[in-house]
């Protein structure tokens, strides 16, 4: 192998003059050959950091919301972090629903606060904005505040049935998490 | 043209010079003709070293290093990771090609006697590779946490705990006393660090082989591509012969036991090592005493670090016939040192790995001065290789 090279040094013009597109392509050949085998070989150690298909599972969980009676909320926890699934009375639509955004500490319309085809549901974070508490008022019995909504019983901040603060320390609407409506008893979070 | 300056040159060539590099060591580097394929070792182990710290760093990410949990976590990598199983065979293989790797250069240092001359740091690096191979293969053969390898760790870290003075001391601060919670993130801590040192000493041996090397007697040709060609055909063949053991002999030489999980309260009834580490484990095995096995290990060792000196002959005087055909009986004489130990213990095999363990010595204590000085069947065998490589 090694020898053949060298004793063609003689002819190497016309050597190089015939072969180059041969050689071009063999060049070629092995390159995208060698590309597509380092790909594959890359592949598995690549695909090992993805999260696995349980983690994908549990980490889009789908909730049925159709058993939640009219006033009440559902709590999950998702992420470590406590889920509340609320639906509406038409008395709280109602009473909500014209409020103008400015006048609120963190302006939010109605349509900003649910989703469209879906709007007797509530989906929210039940951590409250200042300090970090869950919030009452999930069940009709509990003690809601003035606005029949969330209160935190840290701190006293007061949110409305839409989870939009209405007073107190806390600065922010409660946050809404990533989730789509499957159909009208199911959603998915994430 | 003809005086190139920094201005005509490129801003990153005039900083750092890679294509001057390439033409001076690759594409122009002059290299000795008709090297063997078995030359490329040294390239295809730090390629392995390489495989094994990517594959390995991957492990990690899902290890649980505890005992109880580290078994169930190696599980949840081949049952529910992607890829994982693909990864976790990667890993356990890549070590027995590597270690059949390094096995075959200690084999082919000691045939041509390659540590004679300049060729002695060469070899005391490449023993000083196997060395820290064995380490760190005991230490991952340890961290799978299975049957056998949880009595290895245990045992291993009991008998430091009876040894006194020093060798205590340093065996309590390598174990943190008797194998307990934390022991085996100690491992994992010492695994990383032996592997990493194992790439240094891996590229030092492959710069010490150039550097000490002989020159080029004849017209020598350039290192690519005669040789990149050669280190890639090398290559495919080394990546054919794993991709076969990968998918077909994942656990080849493993003791099957360690498959499954160590039970704290039940010995298995064969504790071997994996294969790479039984010919050593059965020297180290030999004397009953905690001490005296740590003594036989390091002297199986240290014939071959005197072997330099063991052997009498001339650098660059040709090895004998029989010195050769003795290295191979050697060679017999180790893999059959870890056929019998590995055998389930009886009578026959326990004398048969006395009479392996007596040659081995002999070999280097007795045989190999006496065949070296001795000019018997010196000559023909010094004709043979430089007529050979002439016809061709």
């Amino acid at each position: 192998m090694a020898g053949s090279g060298t004793e063609a040094m003689g002819h190497v013009d016309h050597v190089e003059a015939y072969e180059a597109p041969r050689r071009d392509f063999l060049k070629i050949l092995t390159l995208a050959t060698g590309a597509v085998a380092s790909g594959a070989i890359a592949w598995p150690f690549i695909d090992a950091l993805n999260p696995t298909r349980e983690a994908e599972a549990t980490a889009k969980p789908i909730i049925n919301v159709g058993g939640i009676a009219e006033n009440t909320a559902i709590r999950v926890e998702w992420l470590g972090q406590p889920i509340y699934i609320r639906k509406l009375t038409a008395k709280q639509i109602a009473d909500n629903q014209f409020v103008v955004p400015d006048s609120l500490p963190d302006p939010a319309s109605y349509g900003d606060r649910v989703k469209p085809g879906f709007e007797t549901f509530v989906v929210v974070v039940g951590l409250n904005t200042g300090i970090a508490c869950e919030l009452e008022g999930n069940n009709p019995s509990d003690t809601r505040g003035p606005f029949d909504g969330w209160l935190c019983p840290c701190d006293g901040s007061v949110y409305d049935p839409l989870g939009r603060v209405r007073s107190g320390p806390a600065p922010k609407n409660l946050a809404i998490p990533r989730f789509t409506f499957l159909n009208d008893t199911q959603i998915q979070l994430g | 043209m003809a005086t190139p300056n920094v201005q005509t040159k490129p801003w990153l060539e005039s900083r750092l010079p890679l294509s001057t590099f390439w033409r001076n060591h690759v594409s122009g580097y002059p290299a000795e003709r008709d090297q063997p394929y078995l030359a490329t070792l040294p390239g295809l182990i730090l390629g392995a070293l390489i495989f094994l710290a990517v594959s390995g760093a991957v492990l990690s990410l899902f290890y649980v290093a505890a005992e109880g949990s580290a078994f169930h976590s190696i599980q949840f990598i081949a049952r529910s990771v992607n890829f994982g199983w693909l990864i976790q065979s990667f890993h356990s293989t890549g070590t027995t090609m590597l270690f059949a790797a390094v096995y075959l250069l200690l084999f082919r240092g000691i045939l041509g006697s390659q540590y004679k001359g300049s060729g002695d740091l060469v070899w005391f690096l490449e023993l000083t590779l196997f060395i820290l191979l064995l380490l760190v293969g005991w230490l991952g053969f340890v961290l799978a946490d299975g049957a056998t390898g949880y009595w290895s760790l245990h045992n291993a870290a009991m008998a430091g705990a009876r040894l006194g003075g020093l060798p205590g001391a340093i065996a309590e601060w390598i174990f943190g006393g008797p194998a307990g919670p934390g022991t085996l993130a100690r491992m994992v801590v010492f695994h990383v660090v032996l592997a990493l040192l194992l790439l240094v000493v891996a590229s030092t041996l492959i710069i010490a082989r150039r550097t000490t090397a002989p020159p080029v007697q004849r017209k020598p040709v350039a290192l690519h591509p005669y040789y990149t060609a050669q280190y890639f055909t090398a290559f495919v063949i080394f990546a054919l012969i794993f991709a076969i053991l990968v998918f077909f002999a994942p656990h080849l030489g493993e003791n099957h036991l360690n498959l499954a999980a160590a039970n704290p309260l039940m010995v298995p009834a064969v504790l071997t090592p994996p294969w790479y580490l039984l010919p050593l484990a059965a020297i180290g095995s030999i004397v009953p005493t905690t001490l005296g096995g740590v003594i036989a290990v390091i002297a199986g060792l240290a014939v071959l670090y005197a072997l330099p000196w063991l052997d009498r002959s001339r650098p660059g005087a040709s090895t004998g016939l029989l010195y050769r055909f003795l290295v191979f009986i050697l060679g017999l004489d180790v893999i059959a040192l870890a056929i019998a130990s590995a055998a389930p213990p009886s009578f026959i095999t326990g004398i048969l790995i006395k009479l392996f363990i007596v040659w081995y010595f002999l070999h280097f204590l007795v045989l190999t001065p006496l065949t070296s000085s001795t000019p018997v069947g010196a000559t023909p065998v010094g004709a043979t290789p430089a007529g050979g490589t002439e016809s061709k």
